[in-house]
C-alpha cells in the first residue's frame, strides 16, 4: 500500500484559491477524514489526489511515485461520490462485476470478491435485484462495494452518505465502519459531518479556507483543538467560548467569574484573549457547592442517551453544559457550576490555542 | 349529522366532454391524411367527383400504376439514402459536440449554443441561390455527398440542443467513475453515457428525419436526376399529363408516409421521454 504525499499543493479557480499551499501526508493503510465546512477545499484536495483536477502548483506522490500529471485512469484508485453512481438496467451483481470484467480474473476469483463485499455490506440478499428497485442507501452501498471489490490501493470517498436518508445513513455509516476495519487500503474520506468523521477516522485533517488547520486522531483533535475553529467545528454543541471581559489576567495568573481556582499560565498569560470549554467539561450540581459558581438555567433539553443539555447564564454570559440524566432532571432554576483546569483551552487573539 | 369533509365527487360529464373534444380535433387534423389514404385506393373514376364518394370498392390499381413509372423506385431510394445518411451523420456529430459542450464547457458555451441555432433563423429562400452557386462551383450538385452534407449541417444545431439537455442531466460522476476504472474517454462516451441518452438520440433522429424526408426546396435546387427525392418526384410527377394526377399524388403520398409512421411508432416510448428534452435531472 502507499501513503499519499502532497507537497505545496495549490489549486486556484480563477481568482478563488480553493486549496492553498498544502503539504501533508496521508498515511498508508489507514482512514484519513478530510473534515471542514462547505467550500473549505476538501473535495478539491481529494479530486487532485484522484487526478480529476490538476494542481495549479505543487506535487502529489503515491508512495515514491510522483503522480501529479498521471491521468486518473492510470492511478489505480477507487472513488465513491456523493451521488450514487449505479448502472441502470442491470442487476446488483452486474453492477459490482462490471469494472472487474476488464481485469481478466478467473470466475472463482470474481465470485469470491463479489460475495465477500456483498456479505460485508449486507447486499447478499439483493444481488439478483435490479438496481432501479433499490433505495438510495442501497445504491450507495453498491457503489462502495464496487470500489472495494476492485481492490485498488487507494479508495477515496467524497461525502458518500450526505444524500442518503437518515435511517439508511446510520446503517451505511455502520457498514462503512466495519468495512474500513477490514480493509488494508489507504482511505481518504471527505465529509462536513463531524460525527461521521469522529466515527470513521483514524486521523482527521481539519480544513478551513483551503488549508489544513489541524490533523490528529479524533480524540486528540476533540480534546485539544489547536484553534478556536477546531473547537467550534467539532462537537455538538461546539465549544463554549468565553470573551475577554470575563477573563482577568494579572501577571501569569488568570481568574474568571466562571471558575473558582486561579490558573497559572506562565509567560503565555499575557497573550490570552479567550478561553474555551466543552459542554461536558462543565460540572454542574443542584445543591450549593463551596467552590461553585451560581448559574441560572434558561433552557433545558434532553439529548441522545438521556443526557441533558442545559443553557446556563452566569451573569450576562450564556454557556451550554451537557450533564448526566439525573443531574439534568433535578436541575431547577438555579445550579452551581465549576470548570476543572484541564478542561479549559486558552486562545490568543488570532484564535490559536496556547 | 356528520359534517361534509370532502367535496362531492365530480360528475364524469366534463371529462367525457374533453375526451370527445380532443378526439374530434385530432380527427379533424387527420382528415387530409385520411383523404390521401382513401384516394390511393379509390377507382380512378370516383376520385374527382362531386359529391365525393365515401363508399367504394378498394383497388390497388393506382399504387401499382404509380410504382410502374421508371423513376418512382429511384425517388424512394434517393430519399432513403440522403435522409437516413444525413441524419445518422448529424446525430453522431451532434453527440460529440453536445458531449463536449456539456462536459468541457468551453468559454462562452451559452453564446456558442446560440450561434449554432442561429443558422436556422434565416429563411431558406434567402440562401438557396448562394448554395446553388456554391454547389455548382464545388461540383457537389446532384451528388449524395453534397445533399447528405447539406442536410447533416441543417440537422446538427437542433440535435446538439436536444442532446446537450440530456447530457446535462447525466451526472458527471458517471464519467469520473469511468476514469477511475481506467476507461478511455471514448469508452465512457459510447459505452457509459450514450446508453443513458437513448431517448434524446431517438428524439433528435425523429425530428430531423421528419424535416429532411419532407424537405423540398433544397433537394429541388441542389439535387438532380440522380438524387431527386420523393417530394420533388411527387411535384414533377403530379403535373406530367397537363392536369393534376390525383391518383398518382395519393398513391405516392401514401407510400411516402409509411416509413415515417413505422419509425415513429417503433420509437414512441422513447419519443415521449425525448420530448421533455432531458429536463429530469439525475443529480441533486
Amino acid at each position: 500500500m502507499y501513503d499519499i504525499r502532497l507537497e505545496n499543493v495549490t489549486k486556484k479557480f480563477g481568482d478563488f484559491t480553493a486549496v492553498d499551499d498544502i503539504t501533508f501526508t496521508i498515511p498508508k493503510s489507514s482512514v484519513t477524514v478530510l473534515l471542514g465546512p462547505s467550500g473549505c477545499g476538501k473535495t478539491t484536495l481529494m479530486r487532485m489526489v484522484a487526478g480529476l483536477e490538476t494542481p495549479t502548483s505543487g506535487k502529489v506522490f503515491f508512495g515514491e511515485h510522483e503522480v501529479t500529471n498521471v491521468p486518473t485512469k492510470r492511478r489505480n484508485i477507487g472513488m465513491v461520490f456523493q451521488y450514487p453512481v449505479i448502472y441502470r438496467g442491470t442487476s446488483v451483481r452486474k453492477n459490482l462485476e462490471l469494472p472487474l470484467l476488464s481485469e481478466k480474473l478467473s470466475k472463482a476469483e470474481l465470485d469470491k470478491r463479489i460475495d465477500e463485499v456483498a456479505e460485508i455490506l449486507d447486499l447478499t440478499s439483493v444481488l439478483k435485484r435490479q438496481v432501479e428497485e433499490l433505495d438510495n442507501g442501497t445504491r450507495q452501498k453498491i457503489a462502495v462495494g464496487r470500489e472495494v471489490a476492485r481492490q485498488p490501493r487507494i479508495i477515496l470517498f467524497d461525502e458518500p452518505i450526505t444524500n442518503i436518508d437518515l435511517t439508511s445513513k446510520l446503517e451505511l455509516k455502520r457498514s462503512m465502519k466495519e468495512l474500513f476495519g477490514r480493509l488494508q487500503q489507504t482511505i481518504v474520506y471527505v465529509t462536513h459531518d463531524q460525527t461521521e468523521a469522529m466515527t470513521l477516522a483514524d486521523q482527521i485533517a481539519l480544513m478551513q479556507d483551503g488549508v489544513i488547520t489541524q490533523s490528529d486522531s479524533p480524540k486528540e483533535i476533540y480534546e485539544k483543538p489547536n484553534s478556536q475553529f477546531a473547537g467550534w467545528f467539532l462537537g455538538n454543541p461546539g465549544m463554549n467560548f468565553v470573551p475577554p471581559e470575563f477573563i482577568k489576567v494579572s501577571g501569569s495568573k488568570i481568574t474568571s467569574p466562571l471558575f473558582t481556582q486561579t490558573i497559572d499560565l506562565g509567560s503565555k498569560a499575557s497573550s490570552v484573549d479567550t478561553f474555551g470549554v466543552r459542554a461536558e467539561g462543565i460540572s454542574v450540581t443542584s445543591s450549593q457547592a463551596k467552590d461553585g459558581v451560581q448559574a441560572r438555567v434558561t433552557r433545558k433539553s434532553i439529548g441522545a442517551g438521556g443526557q441533558y443539555l442545559l443553557d446556563l447564564a452566569v451573569g450576562s454570559l450564556l454557556i451550554k453544559a451537557r450533564v448526566s440524566h439525573s443531574i439534568g432532571r433535578d436541575a431547577k432554576d438555579s445550579v452551581w457550576t465549576n470548570i476543572a483546569s484541564e478542561n479549559i483551552t486558552f486562545f490568543d487573539k488570532a484564535g490559536k490555542a496556547l | 349529522m356528520a359534517e361534509t369533509i370532502f367535496k362531492p365527487k365530480r360528475k364524469s360529464g366534463p371529462i367525457k366532454f374533453a375526451t370527445i373534444g380532443a378526439w374530434s380535433i385530432a380527427l379533424l387534423f387527420f382528415l387530409p391524411v385520411a383523404w390521401i389514404f382513401s384516394t390511393a385506393f379509390k377507382p380512378k373514376d370516383s376520385i374527382v367527383v362531386s359529391p365525393p364518394v365515401f363508399i367504394f370498392r378498394p383497388t390497388l390499381d393506382n399504387i401499382t400504376e404509380a410504382l410502374s413509372f421508371d423513376n418512382t423506385f429511384d425517388y424512394f431510394t434517393h430519399s432513403i439514402v440522403y435522409s437516413f445518411g444525413s441524419v445518422i451523420i448529424a446525430i453522431l456529430v451532434s453527440y460529440l459536440a453536445a458531449y463536449s459542450f456539456s462536459r468541457y464547457k468551453p468559454a462562452g458555451t451559452d453564446f456558442l449554443m446560440f450561434l449554432l441555432l442561429s443558422t436556422r433563423f434565416v429563411p431558406a429562400a434567402a440562401f438557396v441561390v448562394p448554395y446553388f452557386q456554391l454547389f455548382n462551383l464545388l461540383k457537389l450538385k446532384d451528388t449524395y455527398i453534397g445533399l447528405i452534407a447539406f442536410y447533416a449541417m441543417f440537422s446538427i444545431p437542433f440535435s446538439v440542443w436536444i442532446l446537450k439537455g440530456f447530457l446535462d442531466g447525466i451526472s458527471q460522476r458517471f464519467d469520473e467513475t469511468g476514469l477511475v476504472y481506467g476507461a478511455s474517454r471514448w469508452h465512457i462516451m459510447f459505452k457509459v453515457i450514450l446508453p443513458q441518452v437513448k431517448p434524446g438520440l431517438v428524439a433528435s433522429f425523429v425530428f430531423n428525419i421528419l424535416f429532411v424526408w419532407n424537405e423540398f426546396l433544397f433537394n429541388f435546387q441542389l439535387g438532380g436526376a440522380r438524387t431527386f427525392g420523393i417530394p420533388v418526384g411527387l411535384f414533377t410527377g403530379s403535373t406530367k399529363g397537363g392536369a393534376i394526377d390525383w391518383a398518382y399524388v395519393a398513391s405516392i403520398g401514401t407510400l411516402y408516409v409509411l416509413p415515417l409512421i413505422i419509425v415513429i411508432y417503433a420509437f414512441q416510448k422513447y419519443l415521449l421521454v425525448g420530448l421533455t428534452f432531458g429536463t429530469v435531472r439525475g443529480e441533486v
